[in-house]
């Protein structure tokens, strides 16, 4: 039992340091993209006509496996409210292998994640309401009610924000999905971090 | 009936008042920044810095009540017509935190929280009054928003006025047109009157979470990152909300221009994501050594945050006044 406990608290401290790792390379993503675009606004006459169409492509394609690699962590982080650790391994090895395999068939990147994102925010979806009517067995680090619902919220705004990127920007139900992940998130930082006592 | 030279006159009669007030305002300012770090300077006279915090908070406070004055009067003065069918569109609802009142807004808030912070009050008010001080001085010496203000605005109205008293009809409706999609997508758009105030807000909080940084970077005292942490939670809620906002008005009101990916857009996702980074990191603090590695997210963050700032001067873009 302890041995579970520590390492299920390794694990959460793995993806903790895996997405603040991701985050940070795409903040520094966005400093060097920028240094180039004043250098580039400075020297290169005309340069938001001529290349800023291809700076935008450029920095697509470096930021890309980076947000991929965020969205698997952030749908590793999901089950891990619900499942023991050993099921755990399984739903987030199935979840990935649905979103190649979805992937592979269509020949789209884009859906493979949307399918992926998809089944994350499913099971986010039932953390939430779980956590809500007070059912046991979902394991957080934080403590409270309202903290642990903030929590799930939050984790559920950043999938529907990151299904609306990938899978839904000609869809007419984008600017909706937008707003709700807005509601999630901002509901969900509230509730996380002002319910905790520090 | 309503003439470019009857707007023009009236804008001069309000402008000149302005500057009146403007004058006797940048001065009082000025000597309470003195005031604040004199007393912020020498550590026997500390004990009135609050009042003379309080003081400069007021200053402030007074001087932005004039400029909700101004706008008001811009609202009833700087109307729009239509130089075709010669029917008003519409008067400017200009928000109260652009161009040279950005700093203004910004130093009240900090002057405010230096004001009334409590938790390590003693070590936090000298630093955030400093700050304050700092950014009051930028904004009567820089922002100039008594003397000079709304450049951006007045250089567009300026122009709409002259086209449509030059006689031309092509150049005047040539400048309506541009200055009323500025009016409904910028200056009146609901948007502007809540991402801004809320970014600033969340700015205000993150700079007393950096000074609580500094704090227990040099005392290395739990209790300095625990006031960090809940200044920092406490901005970072305005500053999710500020920019969720955000994108749908940029994508109806930017459509076919190039914004993603700016300069401007750039840096503010890179300081929300170290935000976002240093409030995760957090839950994990009681390991062994991690408060260096939050302590560093939390000093990049405010760095990133300083660097979003001056990137609007700095770099040119879609968001950008460069």
């Amino acid at each position: 039992m302890a041995e579970e406990t520590r390492a299920r608290a390794s694990w959460d401290f793995s993806l903790m340091v895996a997405t603040v790792g991701l985050l940070g390379a795409l903040g520094l993503q966005s400093l060097l993209g920028t240094l180039y675009a004043w250098w580039a606004y400075r020297t290169v006459p005309g340069w938001e006509q001529t290349g800023y169409a291809g700076f935008i492509d450029v920095m697509n394609a470096i930021a890309a496996p980076v947000v991929i690699a965020l969205i698997v962590v952030m749908g590793l982080c999901v089950p891990k409210r619900m499942f023991a650790r050993k099921a755990l391994m399984g739903v987030s090895a199935g979840m990935i292998a649905a979103g190649v395999t979805v992937g592979a068939v269509s020949g789209s990147l884009a859906t493979g994640l949307a399918v992926y994102l998809a089944l994350s925010a499913l099971i986010q979806v039932a953390v939430v309401v779980l956590t809500l009517a007070g059912a046991g067995g979902l394991t957080y680090i934080t403590e409270g009610r309202v903290a642990k619902a903030g929590s799930g919220m939050l984790h559920l705004g950043f999938i529907i924000f990151a299904l609306v990127v990938v899978g839904m920007q000609d869809s007419s139900l984008m600017m909706p999905a937008f707003m709700l992940s807005g509601v999630l998130l901002t509901g969900g930082s509230a509730m996380s971090f002002y319910a905790r006592g520090r | 009936m309503l003439t470019p030279a009857s707007i023009t006159a009236d804008l001069d009669g309000v402008l000149r008042t302005l500057a009146s007030l403007g004058r006797v305002l940048d001065i009082a300012i000025l000597g309470a920044c003195i005031g604040v770090l004199l007393l912020a300077a020498v550590p026997r006279l500390r004990q009135h810095l609050k009042a003379a915090t309080g003081v400069l908070a007021v200053t402030l406070a007074v001087g932005e009540v004039v400029l909700v004055w101004f706008h008001l009067r811009l609202w009833q003065i700087c109307q729009l017509v239509d130089p075709l069918t010669g029917q008003v569109s519409g008067s400017y609802a200009v928000p109260l935190w652009i161009e040279s009142e950005k700093l203004f807004v910004w130093a009240l808030l900090v002057a405010a929280i230096a004001f009334g912070v409590r938790r390590h009050e003693d070590d936090l008010r000298p630093m955030l009054a400093v700050a304050a001080v700092a950014l009051a001085t930028g904004a009567v010496l820089l922002g100039k928003p008594f003397t000079e203000p709304l450049p951006d605005f007045f250089a567009q109205y300026s122009s709409y006025l002259a086209a449509w008293g030059s006689g031309s009809a092509d150049m005047a409706y040539q400048a309506f047109r541009g200055a009323e999609a500025s009016r409904l997508y910028y200056y009146n758009a609901w948007y502007m009157w809540v991402h801004p105030p809320l970014l600033f807000l969340s700015y205000g909080a993150f700079v007393a979470s950096f000074a609580a940084t500094l704090l227990m970077i040099v005392r290395k005292r739990s209790s300095y990152e625990q006031t960090a942490y809940r200044w920092a939670r406490f901005g970072y809620l305005p500053l999710t909300l500020g920019m969720v906002v955000g994108m749908p008005w940029a994508i109806i009101a930017w459509s076919g221009d190039a914004w993603w990916w700016s300069g401007k857009v750039n840096m503010s996702l890179m300081m929300w994501v170290m935000y976002t980074a240093y409030l995760h990191s957090r839950l994990y603090l009681r390991r062994r050594g991690m408060w260096r590695v939050v302590a560093l997210i939390a000093v990049l963050s405010f760095v990133a945050l300083v660097l979003t700032y001056v990137t609007t001067y700095l770099v040119p873009g879609a968001h950008s006044v460069a």
